[in-house]
């Protein structure tokens, strides 16, 4: 096997393994994006409990508005990671496509003897290498954009545990303020523990 | 690799038949391609699959430039006629593929843009290859809803798809029907189940019996020639199809 064959050999897999790593991405941010949904509701509530509260729970209230705020911006940077996920897809799909005519026409170049086909194995190598750099560029851009979501999940995290602090000044209200925070804090870490473990996936270890 | 067997020549109006890899794994069926040249121009009449690209290209470039061909011709949608379609325009941008309307929609699948398809309507058209007109004769559920045969008049040479198919065993598998009653066994359990319509049948087989065909030319197996031609035609429209068992 020449050692062209033997790279396209071993691209291919690594393409095949690609799209597994880039779906289980892509089903994780999709189990995020539900619950991103769930702390905003929770922000509201958190909100209106506040208000019921009153004075006592004035900076239980602040902390509420942040947390919806925070939950927002959440959705936002999931939409954005969800759309990088589905270029990174593409991306990678199209490169699957690209290994399979590729090996196709580097038979057919060993099979012929017509200069001209070494030419459009030589273009179809150019394609291949632009979409190679596009996949890299979307992994890049990815692998940010995951880090910016982590620590944003961070500072919500600093959040909902300010706000556990803040639910126990909370005289009569105090349980059920301290209620609500403890599920914003066990939401966020829940978040916060998936974009940990998608940081950290495969997928980002190739160039 | 495939081999190349002129099958019919007149100055530089030619049919090329494409036939045989021995090589082929046997997981895919075995597809014969057509090449017709004229003029300096070709078209690859069901170009094949995606997987038998190399053995078709390297066999076809051995007689003919590939970046001159002009045209394909999809007989129908199936993967084994035209899945290498993407492949064959890497070499041709512009090369058109002819194929019925029905499946413009379909066969972009494979590759192509909105400029490379040629519709071809139910009644059917001809279509020029440097002069030269092939006609595209209607065998709609034969056995596809939307399926053409090729008839170039000028060589008496009919592409009839699925039509006249067999599936050969080893050692049995010449290029031209020697025996047309033990050959016609390979094509019979073929016919009954992948023909749809008797009535599509027995349209088909008026409409090419006023045809002067010299070989009739399927993409399965062995050529009929000569008076095998209308011993083929009347065999098919004597048989019942459309017929499962089970």
């Amino acid at each position: 096997m020449t050692t062209a064959l033997v790279s396209a050999a071993r691209k291919a897999p690594q393409a095949g393994v690609d799209l597994m790593r880039i779906v289980r991405i892509n089903e994780e941010i999709k189990s995020v994006v539900n619950v991103a949904f769930k702390i905003n509701i929770m922000a509201l509530n958190a909100i209106f409990l506040a208000k019921r509260a009153g004075t006592a729970a004035r900076g239980f209230g602040v902390l509420s508005n942040e947390l919806r705020v925070f939950s927002q911006d959440l959705r936002d940077c999931m939409s954005s990671l969800t759309g990088l996920v589905h270029a990174c897809v593409d991306d990678v799909s199209r490169m699957l496509q690209d290994i399979r005519h590729t090996r196709l026409l580097r038979q057919a170049v060993a099979m012929s003897s017509k200069p001209e086909v070494a030419a459009v194995l030589a273009a179809r190598e150019v394609e291949n290498e632009r979409h190679a750099q596009s996949l890299s560029g979307q992994r890049r851009q990815l692998k940010r954009a995951l880090e910016e979501a982590f620590r944003m999940v961070e500072l919500g995290g600093v959040l909902a545990k300010s706000a556990k602090i803040e639910a126990a000044y909370g005289q009569s209200f105090a349980v059920p303020l301290s209620q609500v925070s403890s599920e914003f804090d066990g939401v966020v870490e829940e978040i916060r523990v998936s974009l940990e473990s998608l940081r950290h996936s495969a997928f980002f270890a190739t160039k | 690799m495939k081999t190349t067997r002129t099958i019919f020549q007149d100055g530089d109006h030619k049919w090329i038949a494409i036939v045989r890899d021995p090589e082929k794994p046997n997981h895919l069926i075995d597809t014969n391609e057509y090449l017709i040249t004229h003029g300096g121009q070709g078209m690859l009449l069901d170009p094949g699959g995606a997987e038998v690209f190399p053995a078709v290209f390297s066999a076809l470039s051995a007689e003919f430039d590939p970046s001159a061909l002009a045209a394909v011709f999809a007989s129908h949608q199936d993967p084994d006629t035209c899945s290498s379609l993407a492949l064959w325009l890497e070499f041709n941008p512009a090369m058109r593929c002819h194929v019925s309307w029905l499946w413009r929609g379909f066969i972009p699948h494979f590759g192509g843009n909105a400029d490379t398809f040629v519709s071809i309507p139910d009644e059917g058209a001809d279509i020029s290859l440097s002069g030269l007109t092939l006609r595209a004769v209607p065998a709609h559920y034969l056995h596809s809803s939307g399926n053409f045969h090729i008839y170039d008049k000028t060589a008496r040479m009919l592409f009839s798809g699925d039509v006249g198919a067999a599936l050969l065993p080893p050692g049995e598998d010449g290029l031209f029907v020697e025996h047309f009653d033990k050959h016609i066994r390979h094509a019979e359990g073929f016919h009954r189940r992948w023909m749809g319509s008797n009535e599509a049948k027995r349209r088909w087989c008026e409409r090419v019996a006023q045809l002067d065909i010299d070989m009739l030319c399927p993409q399965h197996g062995a050529i009929y020639q000569g008076e095998d031609v209308q011993r083929f035609i009347n065999w098919f429209d004597e048989l019942q199809v459309g017929i499962v068992n089970g």
